[in-house]
């Protein structure tokens, strides 16, 4: 069978804006998820274990099950609840609350290769534990949390394509209603797995200039 | 909002078959994708160009993509070529190619950790490329290998629901179906990840276990690793 790339031509204009909506969606889970990741890891890691145990067995729950179906129980089931859901809000809430879980490890992890005794040396000079929260620890957690966090978010940007489960209009789904109106899979598909390539590249180009930006300046590096 | 157990029960062996298509779907995806990477990770540290190259675009192309995509291109795009597939052999193509990129990358950081005087010791001794790898590599890789191995055992166990969207009939494909047939929005999906937890954390507490073993293994004094200098 031969190809004909001619009718990605006439496919462009609805295949950019499936990959707006996957930069938007990828934007909005990781603007979400990231702050809460570091309440997770912060409150797992203050030693009240009432609080850690119970996080630590949610987290557990949440990254034992798969995302499709987290994300078919948030777009189904939270409307049970009386919570109607465009399925770009169900796809926001269903990946924020396992990608918060994931990236909780990613911190939880950087928190503990902090060494004890900056924060010690800290405690002793008396600073207020807020303080050494935000100018000790995270700041010296923040290089090793780089390459984990990135590889996460290329994880997340790759997740966007489950919502096509449920008729978010991104990229993978926008292929999807392509495939039956072009009859060319192939060349759809050639050129979605394109535009996944740029917008990858542009998160690791974010890690280099990270990586950069961070890494050296900081203890131990 | 209350769960419908006389529902469940009554609907348990559709949900219940679709539990042994996901553990027969993984344990088929891992059966293929494991000798696959190790193949693959160990052409990408090859001094011959034309197998680390190949080795490399593959592993890192197959990586950058959806695994979603890449189930539309053995489901969708295949057929195109005249290459039709059931789609229990879609998913099992699909999964398997993507299945093995990421483990090549974990088995690589494995092989990495063993030091290069280890090849160049069996090469000194005229020991056969495989041999090597079978014999000298391998055995002191594995301990290496086997966390990372098993973190990526549960992605891809969870990564087989994406099966149920090129239409099998696996766990989360049947409680998707279940739920449009009921309309009951939480009972088989809450269902559903109970049985996946069931099967994620039997593989967490076998990676505890293997942990715990290996570490008592080579805990203990080794004559051939002492006088190889390791």
């Amino acid at each position: 069978m031969e190809l004909d790339f001619s009718i990605l031509f006439l496919v462009w204009p609805r295949l950019l804006d499936g990959a707006w909506v996957t930069v938007q969606l990828t934007a909005v889970v990781l603007a979400l998820a990231t702050p809460l990741a570091v309440l997770v890891a912060v409150l797992r890691n203050i030693g009240f274990a009432l609080l850690a145990w119970p996080l630590g067995l949610v987290s557990a729950t949440f990254r034992g099950v798969p995302p499709l179906l987290i994300l078919f129980i948030a777009f189904f089931g939270l409307p049970a609840f009386g919570l109607k859901l465009s399925p770009f809000a169900a796809a926001v809430i269903a990946m924020t609350a396992y990608m918060a879980f994931y990236f909780g490890e990613v911190f939880r992890g950087a928190l503990l290769a902090v060494p004890a005794g900056t924060v010690q040396a800290a405690t002793a000079l008396g600073l207020s534990p807020l303080r050494i929260f935000f100018r000790i620890r995270l700041p010296q957690a923040v290089p090793s949390a780089i390459p984990p966090y990135i590889s996460h978010a290329t994880e997340v940007l790759k997740g966007t394509a489950l919502t096509a489960a449920i008729s978010v209009p991104e990229l993978s789904g926008t292929a999807n209603q392509l495939f039956a109106v072009t009859f060319r899979p192939f060349e759809v598909l050639l050129a979605i797995a394109l535009i996944y390539g740029v917008l990858d590249g542009m998160l690791l180009t974010v890690q280099h200039l990270a990586e950069r930006r961070f890494g050296s300046k900081v203890w131990g590096r | 909002m209350t769960i419908d157990w006389a529902l469940l029960a009554a609907n348990w062996p559709r949900l219940w078959n679709g539990f042994l298509v996901t553990i027969l779907l993984s344990a088929i995806v891992l059966a293929i994708s494991t000798p696959i990477a190790l193949l693959l990770a160990l052409g990408r540290g090859s001094k011959r160009w034309w197998l680390a190259w190949p080795a490399g675009i593959y592993v890192n192309v197959l990586r950058a993509l959806p695994a979603l995509v890449i189930l539309y291109f053995t489901f969708y795009a295949l057929p195109q070529f005249n290459l039709p597939m059931a789609p229990l052999w879609a998913a099992v193509l699909g999964l398997t190619l993507a299945s093995a990129a990421y483990l090549a990358e974990d088995i690589r950081s494995g092989l990495l950790a063993v030091g290069t005087g280890q090849w160049a010791a069996a090469k000194a001794l005229g020991l056969s490329v495989p041999r090597t790898v079978l014999r000298v590599i391998l055995p002191q890789a594995i301990p290496v290998i086997l966390p990372p191995y098993v973190t990526r055992v549960i992605i891809i166990v969870k990564g087989t629901s994406l099966a149920s969207i090129v239409a099998v009939s696996e766990l989360t494909g049947e409680a998707f179906a279940l739920t449009s047939i009921t309309y009951r929005p939480f009972d088989f999906l809450l269902a559903a990840a109970a049985l996946y937890l069931v099967l994620t954390g039997f593989l967490a507490a076998l990676q505890a276990l293997a942990e715990g073993w290996l570490a008592r293994r080579t805990s203990r004094p080794r004559i051939v690793a002492g006088a190889l200098g390791t």
